[in-house]
């Protein structure tokens, strides 16, 4: 079972409004290699692990990503706060207003809606383990393309820790395929 | 007064959030190494610091989880900033 926290990793304290960037970042919500797929991938496959180590690590990377989806809806929630439709025009995000308002809808920067075809779970550990290495470095990818588009430093800071720990989690995954492809040995 | 409480508040939140990730990342790096003796060491220091930190924080500020929330006379639950909103 998953017991709420009422706190984040870290604490996410935007100060300047720009629903343009908002909706940007709305992609590692919603989007095709964001934190919503993360956690479903995770915590779907860990179902058909076959050793502790890999229940436990999907489980605990699957949970954590849960949190960071949290986090990811806090900034977007944050830097379009107060903000009303002439606002979103003006940045260029009208249509993202006029569907959803100040709501955070899982949809990706270009506003595919979410979608479980972004993810799979094969009942394969290799394959699966495989799979979550690849969507780790896309995850470490689409943080890099936001940090290219972004410069409020309250929001680089989280984007930076996020990004940070896709690697951790990449290198994880790394070590449990090694212990996985050994037993095979 | 309240200004003082609440940077306090926003202090004691940064260090929960360290220790608590503490714990988190020393997880993670268990799962995969769940014989490292340092590592398990450092696993048992972390668990009672993130502990002692919620701990301090609930006592001087407001609930982080529901089973600590005060419901002698009303829904302590819902005081303190939630994820969503921005620490004052």
């Amino acid at each position: 079972m998953f017991i709420f926290t009422k706190m984040t990793q870290i604490p996410v304290k935007i100060n300047n409004k720009n629903p343009r960037l908002a909706s940007y970042i709305l992609s590692q919500y919603g989007g095709p290699d964001g934190e919503l797929g993360a956690s479903l991938r995770y915590l779907s496959q860990r179902f058909a692990q076959t050793e502790k180590s890999g229940i436990a690590l999907l489980t605990d990377i699957g949970t954590e990503e849960l949190g960071h989806l949290e986090m990811i809806g806090s900034i977007v929630t944050q830097l379009t706060k107060g903000e009303g439709a002439k606002s979103f025009d003006r940045y260029g995000v009208g249509d993202y207003y006029i569907d959803h308002a100040n709501g955070v809808y899982p949809a990706s920067a270009s506003g595919v809606p979410f979608s479980a075809a972004y993810l799979q779970s094969k009942a394969d550990p290799i394959a699966d383990i495989m799979e979550d290495m690849a969507a780790e470095q896309k995850a470490r990818a689409t943080y890099d393309n936001i940090l290219r588009m972004c410069d409020d430093p309250d929001v680089t800071n989280i984007i930076r820790y996020l990004r940070e720990r896709e690697v951790v989690h990449f290198q994880r995954f790394g070590e449990l395929l090694d212990m996985l492809q050994s037993k095979i040995k | 007064m309240e200004n003082n409480r609440q940077i306090s508040a926003q202090q004691l939140m940064q260090k929960v959030s360290e220790a608590a990730f503490y714990v988190t990342d020393l997880k993670l790096y268990l799962d995969t190494h769940p014989d490292d003796a340092r590592a398990l060491r450092m696993f048992g220091e972390a668990s009672r610091n993130a502990k002692a930190c919620f701990d301090a924080f609930e006592k001087r500020y407001y609930p982080l989880f529901a089973t600590s929330a005060d419901c002698d006379s009303d829904w302590e639950w819902l005081v303190g900033t939630w994820p969503s909103q921005k620490m004052a």
